[in-house]
């Protein structure tokens, strides 16, 4: 009973800022004129309508779990990476050059490309690690200056040496993957890929790492109190060393999926500009850094994405109005005003400790 | 060599710092509270869209800077409400205003404007160029100098006149205090919320300035997400020069110099991805040198995670 109780609590906290997303959804679609019930409704089946809606959703949302996933494996242990998306971005690139000119069969193409996504966005991202830990270079801003120079390589790396001459010469890509190392699809015709189901496996993985091996409990002392961590014997570095090159792994991993699952072949500016990145830092901060609820969140936000494309396609609302849903739902979670008022009487005391 | 490196170099130098600086001194007011304004990106875009919105509505240059400067303003209090009444993480807060400033603005842009992508008009006009007379006599100074908005004579003004503020003001060491400990400060009576709310809407003025020189100074448009990561830039252009405000200038100097230069260098037969990377890797090779001083580390990176 008691634990009901707990639970029904700590989810009032999302329905408010939930409700709040809406809301100021509702005010923003009301400017342009589009009855508001009618644009949810849009949205509710650009999203979820039928089959194909809801695997484009869950498509969507494969790389923004594992983006997610990886953030949050960082965050846990107190550490920002705003890096992801340099990291996916490497890890694309390096995957869809792997399954290019790896030699071998489609399937030793496919594991391949998928070991080499994974190690170039840890190894870029084990460099800002390393930065910080030897020489005390900025985690924060050294993993974001690193997202320009990684999706800066990546483009040079298409237009030029590896670049698709074989079709229009306009674009800058690397040539398509071939077929036998793609990764199946979920459903025929539908773009749902194999990926969601190893998002959602690692998702579970690193649930189970975290509640019952030691270095997931490491790991969470030493986000929660570093000092009680050194106390008891964790050595700091090891943990962020690993914690962030495990990140940088899942980033790398989500670039892969996409090049693999999608795209077969490494687009410049494909992954960046849908601000992959960004969406699945939102997951993880909605989930507080929780892997199931990151998963959930993850697909919650891709459906918004989503439903707003399809609330663009028929009526005149524009697709941003899900950053702006989004937005205010992240300002709202992000706040503890719900932890009761009385509290905060008490603490209007000490005055300006805002952390 | 020579071909490289010329005043007209120097002079695309000045301008193109401009914004970064203005929002770098603006982040460094927060800075020196305690709190770390990851929001810069987004209230620069805020000011830029503000900027052309007032001047589309007013024609009047003077009212569209007024306007970038309000709609910034405006901004700036969510923020500074959510950090400080409702107590959120700065930085969750920060990116979520990015976002809100992102999709806002792109939203805005097609409802008002119904234009998709960028919003220009020939008959608009931008930020008049100012020359200051007793400097076009000097021949050095006179190319480095001139062409320039207001604003960009103003964002120099005001690294000296914050510097003044910080160092030599009982105002200032007030705010200073404010930053270095909170608690010490509310002792002998200093109002710590009024202080960060105060720094807050100062930083939201700066880049709502910021904002109108990128729109109205630079160009004479807005083009979706404009800003193209110079708030990002602004931090690591503030988190370098540690606050203060010439370290700032130098800092961001030495960004815009190599942006400038990466511009140049496109001449050459250098493939223009190395020459764009160029201002970052020399920001991460500078962080080598002048490491972050430990004031930021209890309120950004390490505590902020739960």
């Amino acid at each position: 009973m008691k634990q009901w109780k707990q639970t029904l609590s700590s989810l009032i906290h999302p329905l408010i800022a939930l409700l709040i997303g809406f809301l100021a959804g509702a005010i923003a679609i009301s400017v342009t004129g589009t009855p508001i019930l009618q644009a949810y409704q849009e949205m509710w089946t650009g999203a979820f309508g039928n089959l194909y809606f809801l695997t484009s959703t869950l498509a969507r949302s494969t790389p923004i779990i594992l983006l997610g996933l990886g953030i949050s494996l960082a965050f846990r242990s107190g550490y920002f990476n705003l890096g992801a998306e340099g990291q996916m971005v490497l890890g694309a690139v390096a995957a869809a050059l792997t399954a290019l000119y790896m030699p071998g069969s489609g399937i030793v193409k496919l594991l391949a490309a998928m070991a080499a996504g994974m190690i170039a966005g840890g190894l870029w991202s084990l460099l800002a690690a390393w930065m910080d830990a030897k020489f005390k270079v900025n985690l924060l801003i050294s993993t974001l200056l690193l997202n320009y120079i990684a999706s800066l390589f990546a483009g040079y790396l298409v237009t030029e040496p590896f670049k698709d001459t074989t079709g229009s010469a306009a674009l800058a890509q690397s040539r398509m993957i071939e077929q036998g190392a793609w990764l199946p699809k979920l459903f025929a015709g539908m773009s749902l890929h194999a990926g969601f189901v190893l998002a959602v496996v690692i998702a579970i993985l690193l649930t189970l790492l975290l509640r019952y091996t030691v270095f997931g409990y490491e790991l969470k002392i030493t986000g929660q109190n570093p000092l009680f961590a050194a106390y008891g014997g964790v050595n700091r570095t090891r943990v962020m060393i690993l914690c962030m090159l495990t990140s940088g792994a899942l980033a790398g991993l989500a670039g892969t999926v996409e090049v693999l699952g999608s795209q077969y072949r490494y687009i410049d500016g494909s992954l960046t500009a849908p601000g992959y990145a960004w969406t699945g830092l939102m997951a993880t901060l909605l989930a507080n850094s929780n892997p199931l609820g990151t998963t959930i969140a993850a697909v919650f936000l891709a459906a918004l994405q989503t439903g707003a494309m399809g609330l663009e396609r028929n009526t005149n609302v524009p697709l941003e109005i899900s950053s702006v849903i989004q937005a205010a739902l992240i300002l709202f979670i992000s706040a503890r005003f719900t932890y009761s008022f009385l509290k905060r009487r008490k603490e209007e005391k000490n005055n300006g400790a805002t952390v | 060599m020579e071909q490289l490196f010329d005043l007209s170099l120097l002079n695309s130098t000045v301008r193109m710092v401009t914004p970064i600086l203005l929002a770098a001194l603006g982040g460094s007011l927060c800075a020196r509270v305690g709190i770390f304004n990851v929001a810069l990106e987004g209230l620069v875009l805020v000011g830029a869209f503000g900027a052309i919105l007032g001047n589309a509505l007013t024609g009047n240059l003077f009212l569209a800077v007024l306007i970038a400067i309000g709609s910034v303003l405006l901004f700036s209090l969510l923020f500074a409400y959510i950090t400080i009444h409702l107590r959120a993480n700065e930085i969750v807060a920060g990116v979520a205003l990015n976002f809100l400033a992102a999709g806002l603005t792109t939203f805005l842009l097609r409802t008002i404007f119904s234009v998709k992508g960028a919003y220009y008009d020939n008959e608009m006009h931008g930020l008049p160029a100012w020359d200051l007379p007793f400097l076009q006599q000097i021949p050095v100074l006179e190319q480095l100098f001139s062409g320039h908005t207001p604003l960009v004579w103003l964002a120099y003004l005001f690294v000296i006149g914050l510097h003044l503020f910080y160092f030599k003001s009982v105002a200032g060491s007030r705010l200073l205090a404010v930053g270095e400990n909170p608690v010490a400060a509310q002792s002998i009576g200093l109002k710590v919320r009024k202080i960060q709310y105060a720094a807050i809407l100062g930083c939201g003025l700066f880049c709502g300035l910021a904002g109108a020189q990128l729109s109205l100074g630079q160009v004479t448009m807005f083009s979706e997400g404009m800003t193209a990561g110079r708030g990002y830039i602004a931090l690591v252009a503030m988190m370098l020069g540690q606050s203060n405000p010439v370290g700032m200038l130098a800092s961001s100097l030495l960004f815009g110099f190599m942006d400038a230069l990466s511009i140049r260098l496109q001449g050459l037969s250098i493939p223009t991805h190395f020459t764009l990377m160029l201002p970052y890797v020399m920001t991460v090779i500078a962080m080598f040198f002048f490491r972050d001083k430990s004031y930021l580390k209890n309120t950004g990176a390490n505590s902020s995670a739960r």
